[in-house]
């Protein structure tokens, strides 16, 4: 089955930020996968990582499982991740699975990069 | 002592789909357009779209074994102020929805003590009011009951 998931990844001062947009589930594994080691790859002291979500309209138990799969990568490369743009429902499910305690979500991109940046000088 | 007359169930939608993976999306689209209008709050619709769409891929890759040729059977009806949403595949005793060893647990899952995945039958437990599973020789139905202006699990209304 095709992927109906796509990911832009764009590099911040210490953290870097993977943009998804369509559907989460199992079928986006690579698209997931690839879109973290492109965001890392090349910036290895990178801290954190901000899984955007504003564009995404679906995402299942297996895109839950994708999720874990990145968070527990991160956790073992010692990086911290957030999230943002989530909907009220998938808030619920983040919270409902315990993945916020471990992803501290933000409303929107624009909270969680001034949150992660800092004021601006 | 004066008995009120409960209407009877009434049957609003019962369709087919080829068990292919990805068909998940068009049950939930079907039954969420279904159950318009019937008083669900906007984030229920959402659970109950949630359950559906995680039963029926169950029903899809574990009862059916994304076999196309044998169909996931959904059924909608209202029974007071319960919607139920019946979902049948040919798993029979292959339960259709399979039942981890252990609850979820995402810090074993982030450890390596647990595989990433095994979330589908507790999103569908937490989403819902009430998940039944009946057994008829092959047929295995998983039964997702949402009542209107109910509220599900840890949900504030």
């Amino acid at each position: 089955m095709a992927s109906m998931c796509e990911a832009m990844t764009r590099v911040l001062p210490g953290a870097a930020v993977i943009e998804l947009s369509g559907e989460v589930d199992g079928s986006a594994a690579d698209v997931l996968t690839n879109a973290y080691q492109t965001a890392v790859g090349t910036h290895a002291d990178l801290g954190t990582v901000v899984l955007d979500f504003a564009g995404v309209d679906y995402i299942n138990s297996t895109g839950i499982a994708l999720i874990v799969s990145v968070l527990a990568r991160a956790r073992a490369e010692r990086r911290k991740v957030v999230a943002c743009g989530l909907s009220p429902h998938y808030r619920e499910i983040f919270d409902i699975t315990r993945l916020s305690d471990f992803i501290e979500l933000f409303p929107d991109l624009d909270h969680a990069v001034s949150q992660l940046t800092g004021p601006a000088a | 002592m004066t008995q009120v007359a409960r209407p009877a169930p009434r049957r609003l939608d019962a369709f087919e789909l080829p068990s292919e993976p990805g068909n998940e999306r068009l049950a939930l689209a079907r039954v969420a357009e279904t159950v318009q209008g019937l008083g669900l709050s906007d984030s229920r619709l959402e659970k109950l779209k949630t359950a559906v769409a995680e039963a029926t891929m169950n029903a899809i890759e574990h009862g059916n074994g994304n076999r196309a040729e044998i169909p996931v059977e959904v059924e909608v009806t209202q029974n007071g102020d319960e919607i139920i949403v019946a979902i049948s595949d040919q798993g029979g005793e292959v339960s259709s929805t399979p039942k981890p060893a252990e609850e979820p647990d995402l810090l074993k899952k982030l450890d390596g003590g647990q595989s990433p995945r095994g979330w589908g039958l507790f999103l569908i437990r937490n989403m819902v009011d009430a998940m039944d599973i009946t057994i008829n020789g092959q047929r295995h139905t998983i039964w997702l009951t949402m009542r209107t202006g109910g509220a599900a699990h840890g949900e504030h209304v």
